[in-house]
């Protein structure tokens, strides 16, 4: 195993050398950074040709400047050496400054939209695959293609349209008119009909249900003016969280185990208790407290779980502490609805939360929850943009490698025994049809690295990305080199990680050492 | 933009308010309209600009974009600024800048007491003195291709005027400064001293080495005027602070050291959040000029005009000012009924394609065929007409239509050949060659890009073969007169309609001559022109020179761009300007409603 | 009897008639499957009708079409540029599409965009084929050095940016001193030499893949079978192999194409792809992003253009994925457990190996660490 990696990483530093090298003479092949100096009538024009040649090194021929910009870059492997140097820009930042903070600004772009896409990828597909050939696999496959299909900066400019405009006219007066709730209600009501399996009746009961439901939430919704005092209140946490320990003891340990369901409830009890007690420490609240609670959560609920016990103390401990969780982020969800009317009025929002650009509001002040509550109106749309496209990908692949499995023998020996279709499905099916899919997750974080170009471009966030494309057009090699290295870096490791993980998880591999 | 250079700018204003003026019978130098009582005081506005800010001196030949300039504008004062009637209004609660004799032409500058740098510093004839070095070019002494002496200053204005004069004569208080001038020079008045001074001399000093503002002064009348035939070492003083000038206050955050954003204007600024957005606040001390009544401005930046007015919509921007265009226009007339308020109106720029006087174009009759194949009615109708129904082709290239000597000028230079297209013209005098022409022009602007497709479709009927050789906004700017191309399309924001402005483009050899035209007799008349005080011998002059642009088959005007600009109802205050200043030209009377 | 027996078996058991238990041959096996996928079928429609529709109507290669305008030719404006046709009553108009603000029609440089958008498609899915078969089967067949080399090589240019080649590309077609054969080849050929680049890199994840094929069928005993009877590698490969491959090489072959489509388009709006005056579907849209409230035929024109092409290609892929593949077949698992397992037997595959995930990104271990 060791000997493994060893080579893996021997050879993964060989393929950097040479991707980087020829990356390095490509774009130095890819125009004169002098150029615009060329043709200038101003006095000042060898001075400035100097300079950029100085502080570009362009009196080294290419070939022979990749080693000393090498020389730089090697140094950023020694630790705590500070010494890292990977050249300045043309505007003579130095690149180790540009590109900290495109890697920040990139990273809080997309990393919620990459995991949301993976989560909900994953599970359409899954379903799509369960219910093959139905009209919801027809429909979530034309959708995933349709998405797939658009140009994102035409979904970006729709979605500002609709998304950020359109919804802060409606928060203005968020009055949900009674058609509009009942229209609401029926196509969810619809959707439900058709995406559900089963019987004509026990669809339509379903649908008429969901449309009930929603279209009285809405009505509920506009007569309290809940979109501008938005709240989930310990009652609905309750029920909520009721609704989740049921869930997921039916899909982590089977309505069947009594104890586990037990544990799971008392789980959400305890969260509700604990809902009161955090509120005065949740006003202070920072970034490294919420880690710690949310750790916390899952402790207690893996510790309701443990005194529980039952035949099978781990799903008791499993499900508990999901359920815990998740209960506290639905507490979570709610301060920050509780910070909403705050941040809405705040003078600097005024009343106008989606944001159509930048990540953040300029010059706004206020706690750990109304700059989160900012963050999130920023990012909600550049998210949900880049969620829509890379949808398809993973709904298809996990669809086709559920597909794949459920038509496995082992599949078909664990019907045999008797094994309820959840355990099938749940234990030996998604475990396995997972496997895969684990490598496109690692490329896919890998590629990210690299920045959304045109998602940034759109949504004016000064990115990797915009760094990169920058870099290219001004026939700036630093800035190219400089993120080319990140985006190879991480790629690699990922990929490394994404073959140790095959191996761990898929037993008919094995890696050679 | 990056030929949003404040001097030319105020080139521009000045000629024009000199024209102008002289038609409306209106003596310039109307006081400022004090900031009307009603208006609430504080709140704030947020501004949408293209371009990120990078520098904090937008004197500088890598700094001059628009930005730079406007931030500058906001948060320096001076002794006057251009109103949006073209006017040059003096700021008399600053200084009096005074002519204190015609022959030889004798300026006095006196700076009030009080006025002071955001650190606390006296704003003094040092601060002057410092402007002066770095416009006049006094001393440079490197020859044309920089291989001996050494150039200081990298000023991206035009020396020509301020060049006349010798070192200034300066008064006991510190305060007050004296030019005189070898030769008259008609654009005295928005030579030097405002908009904004906005280079704080004592800063450059400490950080030379240098003991005081004295010792600046002192260094500097020491030195002689720079001759590139007899070069000098350089002084390394004086080039630690050139150097200084030059590149020193370039940055994309806030300096950690705050003397390198002083302030002597209505704001400061606050914080840069890097490419993302720019905040000023008022400045406390401020009382010596028009007073503010926002208490704080916030520049964002978005480069794309739908992106600026999607922002205008969902209230992130108050402020917008895209690139017109008709659909832009559309867009933001649709937004009217939201409250927000657009004006239209006419830009001192215009389009122009021209054409360089080397490769394809390097035989005049080439030169003649493709200016036959242009079509500019066309181009006109479909670009601008339904932004400006009374839109026109341009028939000069150095008056524009609200000018008195257009009609005759267009009549006379030969502008008349060009009115319509003439493919059998062109065909002619090609003579059955077809040469290959590149043309450059700024690919993220629709009017350049429809109007480079008008021309390639026409050209391309007369026998040339057009390249396009478009390039991105980042880059077309950079490539102008870099030789990349044949001819090129884009906008002058004053050529021509100032006598400053003249030389500047049209003299052999000068900076933005980028298509090196180059005529001695035409170089002679703009020498002459630039010392000539006399409004009508000006006229004459201008179109004298004109009509040899037309003679040489320099290229064709197009159109006057038209300008847009939409505030939210937030605001009020906000008034269309023509010049590069746009909206900035009144910040102070900004108010939030 | 049998075959009846299979059949009416399977079917009780969730799954649709067998019909390779019938005898077929694989090609009728794959088009029968095909075919009754409706989604590809509607996506052949589309994609047929489209492209003949783009190919006829503004003419190719400078043969003449039967539409009255080319893209770059500027007519005077009609109806203000709005599009002319209407439904009802149907009608066609002057300018179906209507024309931008110069004039141009919308119809023809739509059309136009098509075509160079369905080029560049299927040159890059051409190049990336082949190369990726040939790399492919000689790392996977070989093995050895030269999958150490030809490896370590995808290695290499699976991570150089193609943002970075189009723009290299594209600096060299711009550069007008240089004079090379390749720049005026470039300059000339635009679309013709963005779909080689593209090309050429985006063999990469389809040689992993046929390498991973290649890799499980040579262990295959009908491999060992011909190498007895003293086939040639050659013939081993492309007569025994290759054939047992082609499904994955097609469904993958068509998805690296309906992603060409989308990458010429990224990169002709930000500013490296396609130039104007030329045009295609990627440039028209982003030209046009003004227009998007006020004259919204010239973005949605072309932008149902491409989504109709990228949709086509995918649904086609996808009908070719499940046609392809043994195992997928109308699985209902409610109903499989309702009737017991007789479904087994019915599902042992045709000779066609299909353990290898369809996705063109996926490749597996990339180092040979699946072991059998």
């Amino acid at each position: 195993m060791v000997t493994y990696i060893f080579r893996r990483l021997v050879t993964a530093a060989l393929i950097l050398l040479g991707a980087s090298y020829f990356v390095y003479l490509l774009t130095a092949a890819s125009g004169d950074p002098l150029e615009e100096f060329r043709a200038n009538p101003t006095p000042q024009k060898q001075q400035l040709m100097d300079a950029r040649t100085e502080l570009l090194q362009l009196d080294t021929p290419a070939p022979l400047r990749y080693f000393k910009w090498f020389g730089g870059a090697v140094q950023c492997l020694v630790p705590f050496a500070n010494s890292c140097d990977l050249g300045k820009n043309i505007a003579g930042q130095p690149i180790t400054d540009a590109l900290g903070n495109a890697l920040v600004q990139t990273l809080t772009l997309v990393t919620a939209a990459t995991v949301l896409a993976i989560l909900i990828g994953i599970t359409l597909g899954i379903i799509t695959a369960l219910r093959q050939y139905s009209t919801l696999d027809y429909g979530v496959t034309f959708m995933a293609f349709l998405f797939f299909s658009l140009p994102i900066f035409w979904v970006a400019v729709l979605l500002k349209e609709f998304g950020a405009i359109g919804f802060n006219n409606f928060l203005r007066n968020p009055e949900v008119p009674l058609p509009v709730a009942l229209g609401i209600g029926v196509v969810v009501g619809a959707v439900t009909a058709v995406a559900l399996g089963g019987p004509m009746r026990r669809r339509l009961l379903a649908g008429a249900v969901v449309f009930a439901f929603v279209a009285a939430v809405l009505i509920y919704f506009s007569a309290t003016e809940w979109f501008k005092t938005p709240g989930l209140g310990p009652v609905l946490i309750a029920i909520a969280g009721v609704g989740i320990a049921f869930a997921v003891t039916l899909l982590s340990a089977g309505l069947k185990n009594r104890k586990a369901l037990q544990s799971a409830l008392i789980a959400v009890g305890v969260g509700v208790v604990l809902y009161f007690l955090l509120q005065p420490l949740l006003n202070e609240a920072t970034f490294l407290m919420i880690v710690v609670l949310s750790v916390a959560f899952v402790l207690i609920g893996a510790g309701i779980g443990y005194l529980v016990g039952g035949y099978d103390r781990g799903q008791s401990m499993r499900a508990a502490g999901i359920t815990s969780f998740l209960v506290g982020v639905l507490i979570l969800l709610d301060r920050y609805m509780q910070a909403w009317p705050t941040y809405f009025n705040n003078s600097r929002v005024r009343g106008r939360p989606i944001a159509t650009i930048g990540a953040s509001t300029p010059n706004i002040e206020g706690d750990f929850w109304v700059l989160g509550l900012d963050s999130f109106t920023h990012l909600i749309l550049p998210t949900l943009a880049l969620i829509l496209i890379s949808l398809a990908s993973y709904t298809r692949f996990t669809r086709a490698s559920m597909l794949e499995i459920m038509n496995m023998d082992y599949i078909r020996t664990a019907r045999a025994k008797g094994l309820s279709e959840r355990t099938v499905i749940m234990r030996h099916a998604f475990r396995n049809a997972l496997i895969p899919i684990a490598t496109i997750v690692a490329f896919d974080i890998g590629a990210l690295i690299g920045g959304a170009v045109i998602t940034e471009t759109v949504f004016s966030v000064r990115g990797m990305g915009f760094l990169f494309l920058d870099g290219i057009a001004h026939v700036d090699p630093n800035p190219v080199m400089g993120v080319f290295i990140c985006v190879a870096i991480t790629a690699m490791v990922f990929n490394l990680i994404a073959d140790l993980a095959y191996s761990a998880l898929d037993p008919r591999v094995r890696v050679k050492a | 933009m990056r030929l949003g250079r404040i001097s030319k700018a105020v080139g521009v204003a000045a000629a024009a308010a000199i024209a102008l003026s002289a038609c409306a019978g209106n003596s310039g130098g109307t006081t400022p309209t004090t900031a009307a009582a009603a208006s609430k005081q504080g709140g704030s506005a947020t501004v949408v600009e293209v371009n990120a800010f990078n520098t904090f001196n937008p004197n500088t030949a890598d700094g001059n974009t628009d930005i730079n300039s406007k931030v500058s504008y906001a948060t320096h004062s001076g002794f006057f600024y251009i109103d949006n009637k073209l006017n040059v209004v003096r700021n008399e609660k600053f200084g009096k800048m005074e002519k204190v004799s015609d022959d030889p032409l004798t300026v006095k500058y006196t700076i009030n007491d009080g006025v002071k740098w955001s650190d606390g510093t006296p704003v003094t004839a040092a601060d002057l003195v410092l402007q002066w070095a770095a416009f006049s070019g006094y001393y440079n002494d490197a020859d044309a291709e920089g291989k001996t002496g050494t150039s200081y200053f990298s000023y991206a204005g035009d020396p020509t005027g301020i060049a006349l004069t010798d070192f200034p004569e300066l008064g006991d208080d510190g305060r007050s400064m004296t030019l005189k001038y070898s030769k008259p020079f008609a654009d005295w008045e928005i030579a030097i001293g405002g908009p904004g001074i906005d280079i704080p001399a004592h800063v450059l000093a400490k950080k030379a080495g240098l003991a005081d503002t004295k010792a600046f002064i002192d260094l500097l009348k020491g030195m002689p005027r720079g001759d590139s035939k007899a070069p000098k070492p350089a002084n390394a003083q004086l080039k630690a602070m050139a150097d200084l000038w030059n590149t020193g206050f370039d940055t994309k955050t806030l300096p950690a050291d705050p003397s390198l954003y002083l302030s002597n204007g209505p704001f400061l600024v606050k914080s840069i959040n890097q490419d993302q957005s720019l905040t000023m606040v008022k400045n406390k001390d401020y009382n010596w000029g028009p007073e503010a009544n926002l208490d704080e401005i916030t520049v964002r930046y978005i480069g794309e005009a739908p992106a600026q007015v999607q922002a205008l919509k969902n209230g992130e921007a108050d402020i917008i000012a895209p690139q017109a265009s008709a659909d832009t226009v559309e867009q933001l007339k649709a937004l009217e009924s939201q409250g927000v308020t657009v004006d239209v109106g006419n830009q001192l720029a215009y389009d122009h394609i021209d054409l360089n006087y080397s490769g394809p174009f390097a035989d005049k009759n080439v030169r003649e065929a493709f200016m036959k194949a242009v079509p500019r009615a066309d181009i006109v109708d479909k670009i601008v007409k339904k932004l400006d129904p009374k839109a026109a082709p341009l028939d000069s290239q150095l008056f524009v239509p609200d000018q008195a000597p257009y009609a005759e000028s267009a009549k006379n230079n030969g502008s008349s050949a060009y009115q319509g297209v003439d493919i059998e013209g062109a065909k002619k005098l090609l003579n059955g060659a077809t040469p290959e022409v590149r043309i450059m022009y700024n690919k993220d602007n629709p009017n350049r890009v429809d109007a480079f497709s008008l021309i390639s479709e026409s050209a391309t009927k007369a026998g040339f073969k057009i390249v396009d050789g478009g390039l991105g906004k980042s880059d077309w700017g950079k490539a102008l007169g870099d030789g990349s191309y044949d001819a090129t399309i884009f906008g002058w924001s004053n050529s021509g309609v100032g006598v400053s402005g003249v030389p500047q483009i049209f003299k052999s050899g000068n900076d933005s001559n980028f298509n090196q035209f180059s005529d001695p007799a035409a170089d002679k008349l703009m020498d002459e022109l630039i010392v000539t005080t006399d409004k009508s011998k000006q006229d004459g002059l201008v179109a004298q020179i004109d009509k040899m642009i037309w003679d040489s088959a320099y290229g064709l005007p197009l159109f006057q761009s038209v300008g847009v600009d939409a505030y939210s109802d937030r605001i009020t205050g906000v008034k269309y300007m023509p010049n590069q200043t746009g909206v900035w030209w009144n910040f102070w009377e900004w108010a939030q409603k | 009897m049998a075959e009846d027996e299979a059949s009416r078996i399977s079917a009780a058991a969730g799954i649709e008639p067998v019909l390779e238990a019938k005898g077929l041959s694989q090609g009728q096996i794959v088009r029968k499957r095909f075919l009754g996928h409706s989604g590809a079928i509607i996506g052949l429609v589309v994609f047929s009708f489209i492209f003949i529709l783009a190919f006829t109507s503004v003419g190719y290669l400078g043969i003449p079409g039967w539409w009255k305008y080319t893209h770059e030719e500027v007519s005077p404006l009609v109806n203000g540029g709005a599009p002319t046709s209407s439904l009802w009553p149907l009608a066609w108009g002057e300018h179906p599409f209507g024309q931008d603000r110069i004039g141009r029609d919308v119809f023809a440089m739509t059309m136009r965009g098509a075509q160079q958008s369905i080029t560049i498609m299927i040159v890059i899915g051409l190049i990336a084929g082949l190369i990726g078969v040939v790399v492919g089967a000689i790392s996977g067949y070989f093995r050895g050095w030269s999958e150490a080399i030809l490896m370590r090589l995808t290695d290499v240019i699976i991570i150089i940016p193609a943002l970075l080649l189009a723009a290299v590309m594209a600096q060299l077609a711009g550069r007008r001193d240089q004079g090379s054969w390749f720049a005026s080849f470039a300059s000339t050929n635009g679309v013709l030499a963005l779909g080689i680049f593209l090309g050429l890199i985006s063999w990469v994840a389809l040689a992993r893949l046929m390498r991973g094929e290649f890799l499980s069928l040579r262990e295959r005993e009908f491999v060992d079978a011909a190498r007895i009877s003293g086939a040639s590698n050659a013939r081993i490969i492309f007569k025994h192999i290759l054939p047992n491959a082609v499904g994955v090489l097609i469904v993958n072959v068509t998805l690296t194409m309906s992603a060409a489509i989308l990458t010429e388009t990224a990169l002709s709006y930000l500013g490296v792809g396609v130039k104007a005056p030329d045009t295609s579907l990627g440039l028209l849209i982003s030209q046009n992003q003004q227009a998007f409230a006020t004259r919204p035929w010239l973005f949605w024109f072309p932008g149902m253009f491409i989504v109709l092409i990228c949709l086509s290609i995918n649904f086609i892929g996808d009908g070719l994925r499940d046609a392809f593949d043994p195992r997928q077949k109308k699985f209902n698992a409610k109903k499989a457990k309702d009737h017991g397992d007789p479904a087994v037997q019915a599902g042992a595959g045709t000779g066609l190996d299909a353990s290898a995930p369809k996705d063109p990104r996926d490749d597996g271990p990339a180092d040979g660490t699946r072991g059998q």
